[in-house]
């Protein structure tokens, strides 16, 4: 009981601050599909395939921790081409890292979906083709989130 | 015989009126879409989010809850072959009707109680009481873990708050004089939450508890139990274990609003010589204030463990509430009232 009235004041002082955010609200998200969060530099989301650079040495499935990355081998070749399963996929980055030629690179597109297991896996051919978010397509506009004093965050157009 | 005359007279009875139309059934359905709607806003706007918004993007997503309740109305009702079949379709049924019987209880305005009786107050506890026992039913014959474990939360959370609830109401109506509901408005010359305000803050903490709303939503409990007692319930019978809750939250408010608030005063006069059926216009609207500040502390509170719940219940507002009694009996001697 004495627990409980030493604790009332805090109580109130909890519905209180509730109470300011409920008159003075701080937003921090955007309305996605109109708007669309640059990622930041370095940002690792699906990954690109530049067959022209490629010496199909085969190490990016080597080092791919999660067993996503797969080496497809046409018929009449000797060595195969880098294919990834997005079932799989950690997005490590180590297959792009590991890369001798720089023939992938980790793209900024993050907001795919797929209406099916058998789409995340991508050939080297679909690999190649450059991703598309579709918030992008759509004609999303661009904004990046700015460190504010006052607010904490807020969002400019990039 | 004038048919027509005939049926609207019955329509505007009190007896059909209120627990119908205002402040019933309809009332409550609508006041049911838009609380939902308001609770997810409020809790979105206070975590720095948006909150529903496509639906009726105009007005704010507002119609996200009728969205939702079309969308349960059209999924299939699943039997799980494990459960006891017919206790499994009619507690719900049960619980549902239970939670509408209060509003045949609550007068709206002076003059125009649906039943008229000096004792409505114990009445409609009584009723509201009788809801934790279908949700008993409901989770007993679902044979699921989960929902065994919510019937048996709500079966111990009826014992922590049934007494505070029953003792601060009681010691309003030592205070007034009177166990009608009717009656406690017109002798409220200051509101009740002044003159009793232990038994007014106990009957507050006690009807969260009731209705299951957060710090209390221990019956629910989303992240441990999933849903509790509605998990294996589909379609439009979960949503009606969704809209419980909030039915009991509405009769309670306005309980909540009649003993502590009230009532209906000050009672507009035009809308009174009009019809006394829309003249508890003030009732429903401090109601629905009290029912948006409860969903309010959603966003302000993390959930009680069941332990602590019952601990607060029986240690502090059991205590309290007998506290509350004590000086109502001591106001009830000095004023006289």
């Amino acid at each position: 009981m004495s627990n409980s009235v030493k604790n009332f004041p805090r109580h109130i002082e909890a519905i209180w601050t509730g109470l300011k955010y409920l008159v003075k609200p701080n937003r921090m998200t955007v309305y996605y599909p109109e708007y669309f969060v640059e990622p930041p530099e370095g940002y690792r989301g699906l990954i690109r395939y530049y067959p022209d650079k490629c010496i199909q040495c085969g190490l990016c499935a080597m080092v791919c921790p999660a067993g996503a990355m797969k080496m497809y081998v046409k018929k009449g070749e000797k060595k195969g081409r880098p294919g990834v399963n997005y079932q799989r996929c950690i997005f490590c980055g180590f297959c792009v890292d590991i890369c001798p030629q720089d023939a992938l690179e980790m793209t900024k597109i993050h907001d795919v979906a797929f209406e099916k297991f058998e789409d995340l896996v991508f050939p080297p051919e679909k690999m190649a083709l450059e991703p598309v978010s579709p918030a992008l397509k759509m004609g999303a506009k661009k904004v990046k989130p700015v460190f504010d004093e006052e607010r904490g965050l807020r969002h400019e157009s990039a | 015989m004038d048919i027509v005359g005939f049926i609207v007279k019955l329509f505007l009875s009190p007896q059909v009126f209120a627990p119908i139309v205002f402040p019933g059934l309809l009332t409550a359905l609508v006041v049911l879409l838009i609380i939902i709607w308001a609770e997810r806003k409020i809790a979105a706007r206070i975590q720095m989010r948006v909150g529903p918004l496509y639906v009726t993007r105009h007005l704010g997503g507002v119609l996200q809850m009728l969205a939702d309740g079309t969308r349960y109305m059209f999924q299939e009702f699943i039997v799980p072959e494990t459960a006891d079949r017919i206790p499994f379709i009619v507690a719900p049924i049960l619980a549902l009707t239970l939670a509408i019987l209060p509003f045949a209880f609550i007068p709206s305005a002076p003059g125009f109680s649906p039943i008229s009786s000096p004792l409505t107050l114990p009445a409609v506890l009584a009723v509201i009481s009788a809801i934790p026992i279908s949700v008993l039913l409901m989770g007993w014959a679902s044979n699921n873990k989960f929902s065994i474990q919510g019937a048996v939360r709500e079966a111990f959370m009826s014992l922590g708050y049934e007494v505070p609830l029953f003792i601060s109401a009681i010691s309003m109506s030592i205070l007034y004089g009177t166990m009608s509901l009717e009656e406690m408005v017109t002798k409220q010359f200051i509101p009740g939450l002044i003159l009793n305000p232990i038994a007014a803050f106990t009957f507050l903490v006690s009807m969260i508890m009731s209705a299951g709303k957060l710090p209390f939503d221990i019956v629910e409990g989303e992240q441990e139990i999933v849903a509790g007692p509605y998990v294996e319930y589909t379609g439009i019978i979960f949503g009606i274990g969704m809209g419980l809750a909030y039915l009991k939250l509405y009769a309670l408010s306005l309980i909540y609003t009649i003993i502590f608030l009230s009532g209906w005063e000050p009672l507009p006069k035009l809308l009174y010589d009009i019809y006394p059926g829309i003249a508890g216009i003030f009732l429903f609207v401090k109601a629905f204030l009290l029912m948006l500040f409860i969903v309010f502390l959603r966003s302000v509170y993390g959930r009680y463990r069941l332990d602590q719940a019952l601990k607060i219940g029986w240690r502090v507002y059991f205590v309290l509430s007998i506290v509350s009694l004590i000086l109502s009996l001591g106001l009830r001697v000095i004023l006289n009232v």
